[in-house]
């Protein structure tokens, strides 16, 4: 047994042909760490692939960060809500089909946890609530990595949560003998993706284990229990998954929060519920 | 609430969001009850989606949406039986949604009622027939932002 899970683990990580990110990204990576260059060069470098600006800006513009005004440029996004975002947003817009493809319902609870996840952080009080928006939609791309690449895998993972009754993370761990958490950190790194990005989506399910981001892991870890409680699209299976009571207390919340949070979830999700790129 | 194609609108239904423009400018306000006259103007405005109140249209969208939560608990929770601390959570989050769809019934009812008080003036305003269609558009634009929140 222990050499299956050794093997899979090897099958997953040798993956090469992953979802290739734009090439702009490349150069828009390079551009924010040379001091020297300005917002204007970024968002220039952006701008240049008109599709994917234009993704961009709808996503920016959509009820998921309800900004009020218009967003008209890439700039301004890009001032308004940080490289990080924008980035996020870049690499959601290219795994969106492969998503949409992989798993039915997975690019629908992904929004939903953006959402829910955007909801807590401003609830919290805290000053960048689009990060935690970006990192409940990437929180589970480690699935669509085992749908896509090894499709016989994720059928018996699949076949495992209908005949099991279990959650698709325990499936998961039965058939890989890891879950999407690990993939996650593996993706994370490789697309060299921000620290609190990358710590929520490896550890949403044992946010007592994060060190670095505490708080924006407990907050995705809560946002994936509150849209599956509104059993708002699907991330595999249907049910709730755990939800840690030190994480609502680690970010100052009380359960009274969550029900308002659970109320401006229910609110939202009508605005978002049709969103695509 | 629910998310629905205009075109699947029908007169009687009640919008549960206000139309919003673009810029935001309110074209019908939340609690307003839709029309014909007031479905077409959103069409002819192409405003292709609305929210209007309860769940009236089946979109095939299977066990999700809000109002519906309290039934789905004991589903949803299935795999935590053995688990005092997930109860809990199971028995907060179902009191809550208890409240929840109270409180919407209750607004129903008041929305109801308050309908039912004004529908004398309605009718004297919704009499005129054919051939006095700038009268009755006339209504129609006053009623557009007239039901505030």
């Amino acid at each position: 047994m222990e050499d299956l899970k050794t093997e899979v683990r090897g099958q997953v990580l040798a993956v090469k042909d992953l979802p290739t990110l734009p090439t702009v990204l490349e150069e828009v990576t390079r551009l924010v760490e040379d001091p020297e260059s300005s917002t204007e060069q970024i968002a220039k470098a952006i701008a240049r692939d008109q599709v994917l600006s234009a993704k961009v800006l709808k996503m920016v513009n959509s009820p998921i960060y309800g900004f009020p005004g218009r967003i008209g440029s890439i700039q301004h996004a890009l001032v308004l809500l940080g490289f990080n975002v924008i980035r996020g947003i870049i690499i959601s817009t290219s795994v969106f089909d492969m998503m949409e493809r992989a798993m039915t319902g997975l690019w629908e609870h992904s929004l939903g946890c953006a959402t829910a996840a955007g909801i807590i952080a401003r609830r919290a009080g805290f000053e960048e609530p689009e990060e935690f928006t970006v990192a409940g939609l990437l929180h589970d791309l480690g699935k669509v990595v085992t749908a896509v690449q090894l499709p016989d895998l994720h059928e018996v993972i699949a076949r495992t949560v209908r005949e099991q009754d279990i959650l698709y993370y325990e499936a998961e761990k039965k058939v890989l003998g890891f879950g999407h958490d690990r993939i996650n950190a593996w993706l994370g790194s490789h697309w060299n993706l921000p620290g609190n990005v990358r710590e929520a989506m490896s550890r949403h399910h044992k946010p007592e284990t994060a060190d670095l981001y505490p708080e924006v892991t407990a907050a995705v870890h809560i946002a994936d229990f509150v849209v599956r409680l509104f059993e708002y699209g699907s991330g595999g299976d249907d049910q709730v998954s755990y939800l840690s009571p030190r994480t609502v207390n680690m970010l100052g919340l009380h359960m009274a929060d969550l029900e308002r949070v659970m109320d401006e979830f229910a609110e939202m999700m009508v605005d978002v519920s049709d969103f695509r790129y | 609430m629910q998310k629905i194609p205009t075109e699947l609108a029908t007169p009687g239904m009640r919008l549960a969001k206000s139309v919003l423009r673009e810029n935001g400018m309110t074209i019908m306000a939340e609690g307003m009850e839709l029309t014909q006259p007031l479905i077409d103007r959103l069409l002819a405005m192409d405003v292709d989606r609305i929210v209007v109140r309860g769940n009236p249209v089946d979109l095939g969208e299977g066990p999700g949406g809000a109002d519906d939560r309290l039934g789905r608990m004991d589903h949803l929770f299935r795999g935590f039986a053995d688990d005092p601390y997930m109860m809990k959570v199971k028995a907060f989050v179902s009191r809550h949604f208890r409240m929840a769809a109270a409180a919407r019934e209750a607004a129903q009812k008041a929305a109801e009622q308050a309908a039912a008080n004004k529908a004398p003036q309605a009718v004297a305003a919704a009499s005129p027939k054919a051939g006095e269609g700038a009268k009755t558009s006339g209504r129609d634009a006053a009623g557009f932002v007239g039901e505030g929140k």
